[in-house]
């Protein structure tokens, strides 16, 4: 089934042209949005929701026309913006329950609800103090909780990772990934760091300067993007040569030398390189593809 | 030793398949959300005081004017002129609070929260402009409910003013919706709280001294319609003289207004503007 939609989508701002041309479609899971700052992934989200017109082309959500049905799109549709959102001086309980009766929930039913949602996002006793006091880990989980408690079909998440220690982007991602599986709500997930998004979707769409780049399931994306950086102390230049003649495809960073992986066999010939020229071994590691590793 | 008495079950994620009801019960419950905030309910101790303060003594007179009927058998305080004399009164409560709220959305950013739900512009902007107009009707209307009762049970040797008394609860009715389009428009272009309170009550002082100022220049030159029209400037008077124009109520300014249907129009003039600029202001910051 298709989640979301677009055809021909442009917007255009009076000094920038945000999105242009841009005909994506993603289906049922996580699906992940990744582009650089800038490069359109908020104003697609805002088109997608119907708040903002789109200057040309057209856009869907759940099979309902953005731009003529966005107050049917925002009943079934959850959304977790990017910026702060939050009041400091009601508690976090208190808000989602008001956002779930935003939402069209009788007052009963957004109590538990939201009591529901914040347990699911991991928000404990700490759910009756002011949001204010509030660190930036437990303001996200509120972000999310919001865009969950209505039990939407689909949500849009502009960067929840945004901000976070590693722990907590850890246990954000784990939580997406729950969203999109267990919870069975798809979930379109925004990030600039492609390596990011690869533990948790299930389909990458990645869009720059408001153009479609590339849009892929993730089997696909990580067969491209597999590659092993190594690091030997010294006679990296020979390693380099043994790999070549080895026939594998090597490229040389200062130091570090990167192997593309073409089979399962690439890892044995690497270990044998190594140990048959005597190196002393530093590192050796898989290289998450960047972007511009992707789409050089 | 204490056994233990329940068990948690985790039972994985439930979804919700109960009602969904409309824009109109979303907008509602917002609407009560911020009345109950107006006058501090739900909120913290610190900004109930306020509100309580200014509750208090809008329902001073009231309680003045029942004890007089009471001891000195006589007419109490007139309902008409309830707003003019309590006029300041209800200025620090339109700047104090209609600044609440509207700032901290846009402040916090909660507002695109709201529009990203089954609700329009519209219903957001109607539900803080009626929570507003019933705060300060509440704020009005209780005094006056008050002293009518008071004058029920005292039985007076003059006629029980029931007239009087629904002629001020229309006036109050004009008086709130009047006050919160302004204050609301007012409020709404700034993030910050404190810079509405203060435009708000700049505005209040602005009208009160420039009306007065003029009313006192025609007076003194004899210019008597002249006088009368430039107390319009000051949205209480204003709203008197609609009272007076339309239910026939003495005016509280003690010389007259401009008759016919003028200060009515002028009125709805003003609250037209009010909420027009009100919500041209949020269709702007809904599309940023």
């Amino acid at each position: 089934m298709t989640i979301l939609a677009t055809e021909g989508l442009t917007k255009r701002f009076p000094r920038v042209t945000a999105l242009d041309q841009l005909t994506v479609a993603a289906g049922e899971g996580v699906t992940g949005l990744v582009g650089a700052n800038g490069a359109g992934k908020s104003t697609l989200i805002k088109i997608l929701l119907g708040l903002l017109p789109a200057s040309a082309g057209r856009a869907s959500v759940l099979g309902m026309d953005a731009a003529v049905q966005g107050l049917e799109i925002r009943r079934s549709v959850g959304y977790m913006p990017e910026h702060e959102c939050l009041p400091p001086d009601v508690s976090a309980t208190e808000f989602v329950v008001h956002m779930a009766q935003m939402s069209g929930l009788p007052r009963t039913a957004a109590r538990e609800r939201a009591a529901d949602t914040l347990r699911h996002v991991g928000l404990h006793e700490e759910r009756y103090r002011p949001i204010g006091g509030y660190s930036t880990g437990m303001k996200q989980r509120v972000k999310l909780a919001q865009a969950l408690v209505h039990d939407p079909k689909v949500v849009f998440l502009d960067e929840p990772t945004n901000g976070l220690d590693p722990q907590g982007r850890d246990e954000m991602l784990a939580l997406i990934r729950r969203i999109g599986t267990e919870f069975g709500i798809s979930v379109l997930v925004t990030s600039h760091l492609l390596g990011e998004l690869e533990r948790v979707c299930d389909h990458v769409i990645v869009i720059d300067g408001g153009r479609l780049l590339r849009s892929s399931a993730i089997g696909e994306l990580t067969q491209v993007t597999q590659a092993v950086a190594v690091e030997v102390e010294e006679g990296w230049e020979q390693l380099a040569r043994h790999l070549t003649e080895a026939g594998e495809a090597v490229a040389v960073e200062g130091r570090l030398i990167t192997v593309q992986v073409r089979a399962e066999d690439t890892f044995d010939v690497l270990r044998d390189a190594v140990c048959d020229l005597d190196l002393n071994l530093v590192r050796l590691e898989q290289r998450h593809g960047r972007i511009e590793d992707v789409f050089k | 030793m204490t056994q233990p008495t329940g068990v948690i079950h985790d039972i994985g994620y439930r979804h919700y398949d109960g009602v969904r009801l409309t824009r109109g019960y979303a907008a509602t419950a917002l609407a009560l959300n911020s009345l109950r905030g107006a006058f501090g309910l739900g909120r913290t101790a610190r900004s109930k005081i306020i509100p309580f303060l200014i509750a208090g003594t809008m329902l001073l007179p009231a309680v003045v004017s029942i004890a007089v009927m009471a001891l000195l058998k006589e007419q109490g305080l007139p309902y008409s002129g309830y707003a003019v004399t309590m006029q300041a009164v209800l200025a620090v409560f339109l700047a104090a609070q209609s600044p609440y709220l509207v700032a901290p959305d846009l402040r916090f950013r909660v507002l695109p929260l709201y529009l990203s739900r089954p609700l329009k512009v519209i219903d957001y902007v109607g539900a803080k402009f009626v929570a507003l107009v019933v705060a300060l009707f509440l704020l009005l209307a209780a005094p006056l409910t008050l002293m009518y009762i008071g004058e029920l049970l005292v039985e007076l040797d003059t006629p029980v003013r029931t007239s009087e008394y629904l002629a001020s609860l229309g006036g109050g009715v004009i008086c709130a919706v009047l006050l919160a389009a302004i204050g609301l428009a007012l409020a709404s272009f700034t993030p910050r709280r404190g810079l509405g309170v203060a435009a708000v009550i700049a505005f209040y002082m602005f009208t009160l001294a420039a009306s007065g100022v003029f009313f006192g220049v025609f007076e003194s030159e004899n210019q008597q319609t002249a006088a009368e029209w430039s107390l319009l400037g000051n949205p209480f008077f204003l709203v008197d003289a609609v009272q007076t124009n339309l239910f026939g109520t003495e005016p509280s300014n003690g010389t007259g207004y401009p008759p016919g249907i003028a200060p009515a129009a002028i009125t709805l003039a003003v609250i037209a503007l009010a909420l027009s600029a009100l919500y041209l202001r949020y269709r702007k910051a809904a599309a940023a």
